[in-house]
């Protein structure tokens, strides 16, 4: 019986090189004659450029050059826009504006690039970018999501009417009927803020033009290399393929890297081609919390129709959302907000209409949940203040309205990011949840350990959070796997890789398909000369697509190396097998040969082939889902809180998902931890604090409190289901970003539920051990 | 943020309200000020250093006397820019007398730091200023006192 490889706890194939410093990271290319790059970046938030003087740091031994807008002349061009809003969603408004390599007269956010200087070291570049002088007219600064909408605000882009960026309204069903015939109508408004990634690795560039073979390569901390070199190719008036991106081992990313043409990402390749020298910048931290995107504010007026039994007969959520200064990422976040919003229950009507503000902050793009947990969040705390109300058990409210395991296909009707109906294509809410319900002993604590350790004057919460997550989305991923003559598998794909585990979880693919060691198998990515078609490492789809396209590459040399082996071992393919890196005849193992020899066959130095031949074992495909397939997830914790500090300790936490097919539980185990992880941040934590100039207030880590070791539960305990996903051969969904979607509406509940005897409502996040004092003072 | 308090000189009211007034004494009030030259009647120039925890550096700017009335209130506005950021303030001052060798003054106004000072020094802010401003006073009393010695 052949060896299963999908589904086993195999060890990472790539963290030996990573643990012990092998592994190549951006900062660690060095070319000889590499030159240094140092941004002089805006202090104000929204300001005119009178004049900059440069002439200063030009002088200065070392500076090899100095640019502003206007060195660029004609080659100086905004971005370009990334995502249009959907074709398929009547009446959207959108206003696309984006950002410029260089300001050349209005700055719109803080920290946004004024001029670069290129000089021998980095430390000398930044000598020089303080000798810059500039002449700023300060403008009064819109920051408010609110007060941006008001008629008197100061206008982020003036030549606009206002600083509405787009306006989208989705409707399912009819929602004021709906109202009509509730017995209960809730409403509320909530407040939720921005977090920042704060990626291990901050981001990077080295680009390097060289003359005389007239080829650019370029090393970019990006989540998508392929569209990065098709970009600049075309800026730069080069042919793609005289432009090479590699984006190497990049320390995390979780969203802003896939963000694109970063004013950096536009300039240094530019740059390197004007001085004929490789250049190399690397932003440093205080620099990312300006130059690096951010998301999550966003302000909603939220209303819910139900009967008095708790079934949910309408959800409305208006709401606004914060674009930053500019919007390349088009209407990304909020689709996602909007398609979530209903979580994973059965709502009938619904209506929310998304209105995306510009203001004088950094730009905003999605972060590890992408405007999911947003959703999330809203639909969560509305059920925990119905049941409230209704006296319903809020576990009760939840299971009554759960979408039942049999009604999928899903569909709400409503247009996702994606483009395509918001369809959920699988899932088993309720088994999930329940499973949930009973890793962390939901009942037994309520029933026993919490009257008793509430009687003793502990406050300690427990709460069950529910959740969906739309993954794998297209359009497509595509692979290339190949048979060495030494029998060892090459997989190559454009996919990026940030440290999930592709160079392990595609071997498997691979091995299931070729029956060779996981080890054997070597994984090339993130590398456009070696496969130059794909997108890139976002939105929780690189187990579908990407492990689809493997799977169907794998699945082609599958077919060559049957094909082969049985006219070389004179037996029909029907019996043969793929064992440990040979093909041999199921019932005679003796009969058989090695891939390694096979791949030589196939590849003759002598002779005449047949017509329709392809050298080798070798495969390339493509896979591209009709649409996104529905992950899903129920997060429990037990919490207690110290109510006078304010301060927490998670006793107890349970992460049960659906991933679809769990190709490795050990990597999915990862995710969800570092996905934990970044959710208990973006709970009680994070919070990116703008002051009215538009000035961040924390933009160290010694302010901007990320999760340590301490912070987390001391074990999160996983479990699994299974729904496989009809949509792809290998019936795999997302799980990158899962561990982090839940988390801020877990945290409301377990603290609204261990502080139980203070009346106080959560409508906001992040909290902070501040902002519930403050909470429970005004209670 | 908002700055606040009040203080008492060991002088005249007029005598106090000179101080103000005069550049040669203000330059040695504010601590960092490396120069302080009067450009017009109601407008100095000049250079400030400023050391906010981990941040170090000058500001370069402008500072404007207003809503002058004799004896009883002027307004302080203040507005720099520098590599490590800018800052812009102003702040009414008050003056009360209490008797001949006493006045007592009240301040009450706002601040906005912006840039590296205030992204990494933010948080030490207030304690700085409001040392910067006692320090300050404090040097401005003192001159007071030589002055009337002498």
């Amino acid at each position: 019986m052949a060896k299963k490889f999908i589904g086993e706890r195999v060890r990472r194939n790539e963290d030996a090189r990573l643990l012990t410093g092998q592994a190549l990271f951006v900062d660690d290319i060095e070319i000889p004659g590499m030159l240094h790059a140092a941004f002089k970046r805006s202090d104000y938030a929204h300001a005119r450029i009178l004049s900059i003087n440069v002439s200063a740091a030009r002088d200065l031994p070392g500076v090899h050059a100095v640019y502003t807008a206007a060195d660029m002349g004609e080659d100086w061009a905004p971005g370009p826009p990334l995502v249009s809003p959907p074709p398929s969603v009547k009446d959207v408004t959108f206003y696309s504006r984006r950002q410029a390599p260089l300001v050349k007269d209005v700055i719109r956010h803080a920290g946004e690039t004024l001029a670069v200087v290129i000089a021998e070291s980095r430390y000398i570049a930044e000598d020089a970018v303080d000798e810059i002088l500039v002449e700023y007219d300060p403008l009064p600064v819109v920051s408010d999501l609110e007060k941006a909408l008001s008629a008197d605000s100061p206008l982020v882009h003036d030549d606009l009417e206002s600083n509405l960026a787009a306006h989208l309204n989705q409707q399912k069903g009819d929602y004021e009927s709906a109202k009509k015939q509730a017995d209960v109508v809730i409403q509320r408004r909530f407040h939720l803020d921005r977090g920042a990634a704060v990626a291990m690795e901050n981001r990077g560039i080295v680009a390097h033009w060289d003359e005389k073979a007239k080829q650019l390569t370029i090393w970019d901390t990006t989540q998508a290399p392929i569209p990065i070199r098709n970009g600049t190719a075309s800026r730069l008036g080069l042919s793609e393929n005289q432009v090479r991106v590699i984006a190497p081992f990049i320390g995390g990313a979780f969203g802003p890297k896939m963000m694109m043409f970063y004013p950096e990402e536009m300039l240094i390749p530019w740059v390197s081609v004007q001085l004929c020298r490789p250049i190399k910048w690397i932003e440093d931290r205080r620099e990312n919390f300006y130059a690096t995107t951010s998301e999550r504010e966003q302000v909603h007026e939220v209303e819910i129709a139900l009967t008095k039994d708790g079934h949910i007969l309408g959800l409305k959520d208006d709401f606004l959302h914060d674009t930053g200064a500019f919007d390349p990422y088009g209407l990304t976040l909020p689709l996602n907000t909007q398609c979530h919003l209903m979580g994973p229950y059965n709502i009938p009507n619904f209506s929310s209409q998304c209105t995306a503000v510009f203001t004088n902050k950094p730009i905003v793009t999605p972060v590890r949940g992408a405007g999911r947990q947003q959703g999330i969040y809203i639909i969560e705390r509305m059920l925990d203040i119905s049941a409230a109300e209704l006296s319903i058990d809020p576990t009760v409210i939840r299971k009554m309205n759960f979408i039942p395991p049999d009604a999928f296909p899903f569909n709400n009707t409503i247009v996702d990011q994606a483009f395509t109906p918001l369809i959920l294509d699988s899932g088993n809410f309720v088994a999930v949840f329940e499973k949930a319900a009973e890793m962390i002993g939901y009942e037994k604590f309520v029933k026993e350990e919490q009257p008793r350790l509430r009687a003793s004057g502990k406050h300690v919460g427990i709460a069950l959070t529910p959740f969906i997550e739309t993954t794998g989305v297209g359009p497509y991923e595509g692979a290339r796997v190949q048979i060495e003559t030494n029998g060892k598998v090459n997989v190559v794909t454009g996919y990026g890789t940030q440290g999930q585990g592709h160079f392990t979880m595609l071997a498997q693919i691979v091995s299931e398909q070729l029956g060779v060691a996981v080890q054997n198998v070597r994984v090339v990515t993130g590398d456009t000369a070696e496969f130059h078609w794909g997108t890139g490492t976002f939105a929780s789809r690189g187990a579908v697509v990407m492990g689809n396209a493997v799977h169907a590459a794998a699945s082609g040399v599958r077919k060559k190396v049957l094909k082969l082996a049985s006219k070389v071992l004179s037996t029909p393919e029907e019996e043969l097998e793929l064992v440990d890196g040979v093909v041999r005849i199921a019932d005679v193992p003796d009969r058989s040969i090695s891939l390694g020899e096979l791949s030589g066959l196939a590849n003759p130095l002598r002779g005449a082939v047949d017509p329709g031949f392809e050298p080798g074992l070798e495969s390339t495909d493509y896979f591209g889902p009709q649409s996104g397939t529905t992950a899903s997830g129920c997060h429990g914790m037990i919490l207690e809180v110290d109510p006078e500090t304010m301060m927490v300790e998670i006793k107890r936490y349970v992460a049960v998902e659906d991933c679809g097919r769990v190709i490795n539980p050990l990597i999915v185990e990862g995710q969800i931890h570092g996905g934990v992880s970044m959710g208990l941040g973006n709970a009680y934590y994070e919070k990116l604090q703008f002051d009215e100039d538009g000035q961040i207030l924390n933009a160290s880590l010694a302010d901007y409190l990320i999760v340590t070791s301490r912070e987390m539960p001391k074990k999160v305990e996983t479990g699994h289901w299974e729904t496989l996903s009809p949509l792809n051969q290998l019936g795999s969904k997302g799980v990158g970003e899962a561990g982090a979607i839940p988390v801020p509406a877990l945290f409301a509940q377990a603290l609204q539920n261990a502080l139980f005897d203070h009346k106080f409502e959560i409508l906001e996040t992040p909290l902070s051990p501040n902002r519930l004092f403050e909470l429970l003072q005004a209670s | 943020m908002n700055i606040q308090g009040e203080y008492s000189f060991h002088g005249s009211r007029e005598e106090v309200w000179n101080i103000f007034r005069d550049p040669d004494v203000l330059i040695m009030a504010l601590p960092g000020t490396k120069s302080l030259k009067k450009i017009s009647e109601n407008e100095y120039e000049g250079e400030l250093q400023v050391h906010i925890g981990p941040i170090m550096g000058s500001f370069g700017g402008k500072l404007t006397i207003s809503n002058e009335f004799y004896l009883e209130s002027l307004t302080l506005t203040v507005e720099g820019n520098g590599k490590i950021g800018f800052v812009k303030g102003s702040g009414d001052v008050k003056f009360n007398p209490i008797s001949e060798n006493l006045t007592a003054i009240r301040y009450d106004g706002v601040i906005q730091i912006g840039g590296r000072v205030a992204s990494v020094g933010q948080r030490l802010f207030d304690t700085v200023s409001k040392n910067m401003i006692h320090q300050g006073l404090d040097k401005l009393d003192k001159a007071l006192q030589d002055r009337r010695k002498g």
